[in-house]
């Protein structure tokens, strides 16, 4: 099978999920705050664009990295 | 004896390969015969100078209700379409609950900018379920439908209400699958869905809500019959296409289904997003998946007039809410000072310069002609007032009726745009024929993609144009008797004349139900259509020939 190039990582919310118990899960090495605060930086289109803001779908892509850079 | 045969034409056959002259005949509503035919027909069309060729099929189109009145989905089928793909983007008109259908209407007036007279005047609702709506159009179609059904309404049909809410139980997915199995049963080509579609309150359609775990199972389900997923997805923001695109390919490698996201669109505000997109399909596919990305042949051009609603607003929901209210308390809050600053606030610092100053004033019946081709720049400069104030008192003079034209919004460069057309994994689609009515036309792409990219730009051979649009299409949808001349299939057949195919100037007519207006293109170089064997369409005019099916 061929090989995918990297491409930044996501998640997509639980039912229910609150973004504190999603930055929890997918960035447990992080202090929480700090993470929450991160995951709401790098998904504007959840965080700041959406009305309500922060309104999570399970459909939603979440990601919990930043851009990767493109050559 | 033949029933037809389309003689001494350049047969152009769908499957990519060099033109040739020939005749192509025709049987019972199938291809008999094609080559030197001999023996005799009923009806002989003369295809002499011209190109014979397997109807076009329009993989994105939102003609579901037009189909309830009008059977050949016009213009479509004079510019050479012979099958619309309906029941994009999660919406369908089955199956649907008489108690949701004002829901839905307004889904549809939302999102493809559709009037509500259209779903209230011009037919009877008697169906719920999709064998029912596919009764309803079959009794008209002059055009074959291969229809999908919709995620939200499935969702809807299930859920009621809580579809727009939550995730749904383990008991409310498998519910899921059984209707969708019932519409597959009933003739659906797939299943749609949309990450991104607000209702007419503007929450999320049902679709969204839902988890992973329900769209895996109604994946599966489409497996059972190797049918179609059709997405919409954040198309504006390229991390996210490629995360879609990503979701997809795991569901068509997991199912064994075709998978297809639409739109896929160029713009110089983010150079490389179809770019990326596409070397992410690419990857995607030599993995074994297939995530076919729909790419229009036409550039973005969005026409309004604050008479209606419009797409060109939506980035401005005080705009949209406002232009949404009945003409008269429309004019009020647009006369009514506290509203208006309040719209213009929104507009920003330069009072709408940056947003507003490149339209067009395009016409309408009320616009002075001296303003007709200024820009809105030039207009509020003349008038000085800033741009915002320009737009709404010049449309208050005269009676909303002042249609502008916002040009180039995206996808409009042709050196960019040809190349990936004639990707191999690229599927030429997302026209959104019967959306958008009053924004911009969605007919005429296909004699486009012959103008400006077969013989304008040389992008594609006229061969691999027609290739694209007919066999190509017919294979990832697995419409197996469809998109080509071959002795078997269905005779579906457009003649044209390959220097002069094109779309016509974009005009407001006004033939939708209770005198809705829309935008539309005639045909250009088109000189019949057959669908199943029968004149559709012939010398400029429609024939009465209804041999539509529902071709799935």
């Amino acid at each position: 099978m061929a090989e995918l190039s990297r491409q930044r990582r996501f998640v997509t919310p639980g039912p229910g999920e609150t973004v504190e118990q999603l930055a929890a899960r997918a960035m447990p090495d992080q202090p929480l705050e700090s993470a929450v605060d991160r995951i709401k930086s790098w998904n504007l289109h959840v965080f700041a664009m959406r009305r309500p803001p922060g309104l999570m779908l399970g459909s939603d892509v979440i990601f919990v990295e930043p851009p990767v850079t493109h050559a | 004896m033949f029933d037809v045969i389309v003689r001494g034409g350049t047969v152009v056959d769908g499957s990519g390969a060099p033109g040739f002259q020939g005749d192509v005949a025709v049987k019972d509503g199938k291809i008999a015969a094609v080559g030197q035919v001999s023996g005799e027909a009923r009806q002989v069309i003369d295809a002499s100078g011209r190109v014979v060729a397997p109807g076009f099929i329009d993989p994105h189109t939102h003609f579901d209700v037009q189909l309830l009145w009008d059977g050949a989905a016009k213009p479509a089928l004079e510019h050479g379409v012979t099958c619309v793909v309906p029941g994009n983007c999660s919406l369908s008109l089955a199956p649907l609950k008489a108690a949701d259908r004002r829901a839905v209407v307004g889904m549809f007036q939302q999102i493809e900018e559709m009037p509500p007279e259209a779903f209230t005047t011009a037919f009877e609702w008697t169906w719920e379920d999709f064998a029912g709506y596919r009764a309803a159009i079959e009794k008209g179609l002059s055009i074959n439908v291969a229809p999908l059904v919709g995620h939200s309404v499935i969702r809807l049909w299930v859920m009621g209400p809580a579809a727009q809410e939550r995730a749904a139980t383990p008991g409310e997915i498998a519910a899921m699958q059984d209707l969708l199995r019932e519409c597959l049963d009933a003739g659906a080509v797939g299943l749609s869905t949309s990450f991104v579609d607000l209702d007419e309150h503007g929450r999320p359609v049902p679709s969204r809500y839902a988890q992973a775990e329900e769209l895996d199972a109604l994946a599966a389900v489409l497996g059972e019959y190797g049918r179609m997923l059709q997405v919409v997805p954040e198309f504006y923001a390229t991390d996210i296409t490629i995360a879609r695109i990503d979701q997809l390919a795991d569901l068509s490698i997991r199912h064994n289904i075709p998978t297809t996201f639409s739109p896929l669109f160029d713009t110089l505000a983010v150079p490389d997003n179809a770019e990326r997109a596409i070397a992410r399909v690419e990857e995607q596919f030599a993995r074994g998946a297939r995530v076919w990305p729909q790419m229009q042949t036409r550039p973005i051009d969005i026409s309004f007039s604050l008479l209606r609603p419009s797409l060109f607003f939506a980035r401005l929901p005080r705009w949209v809410r406002i232009l949404r209210q009945p003409l008269d308390q429309r004019l009020a809050a647009l006369r009514d000072p506290e509203t208006r600053e309040k719209m213009l606030a929104d507009l920003g610092p330069d009072g709408g310069e940056a947003m507003f100053g490149r339209l067009i004033a395009r016409g309408g019946d009320a616009c002075p002609r001296a303003l007709v081709g200024k820009t809105l720049s030039q207009i509020a400069k003349d008038r000085g007032q800033p741009a915002g104030l320009a737009l709404i008192e010049l449309s208050l003079e005269n009676g909303l009726d002042v249609a502008f034209l916002s040009a180039g919004q995206g996808h409009q460069v042709t050196d960019r745009i040809g190349p990936m057309l004639a990707h191999p994994l690229v599927h030429i689609g997302a026209s959104d024929g019967g959306a958008h009515l009053a924004s911009f036309s969605t007919y005429g792409d296909t004699g486009y993609l012959f103008s400006e990219f077969v013989r304008k730009a040389g992008a594609m051979s006229l061969e691999k144009a027609v290739a694209k649009i007919t066999s190509e299409t017919a294979d990832i949808w697995g419409l197996k008797d469809r998109g080509r001349l071959q002795p078997g299939l269905a005779a579906d057949i457009v003649v044209f004349d390959a220097a002069t195919i094109d779309r016509e100037d974009e005009l407001p007519v006004f033939d939708m139900p209770g005198d809705g207006m829309r935008y539309t293109r005639a045909a250009r170089g088109v000189d019949t259509v057959l669908v199943n064997g029968a004149v559709a369409y012939s010398g400029g005019a429609y024939t009465d020939a209804k041999s539509g099916v529902v071709c799935v």
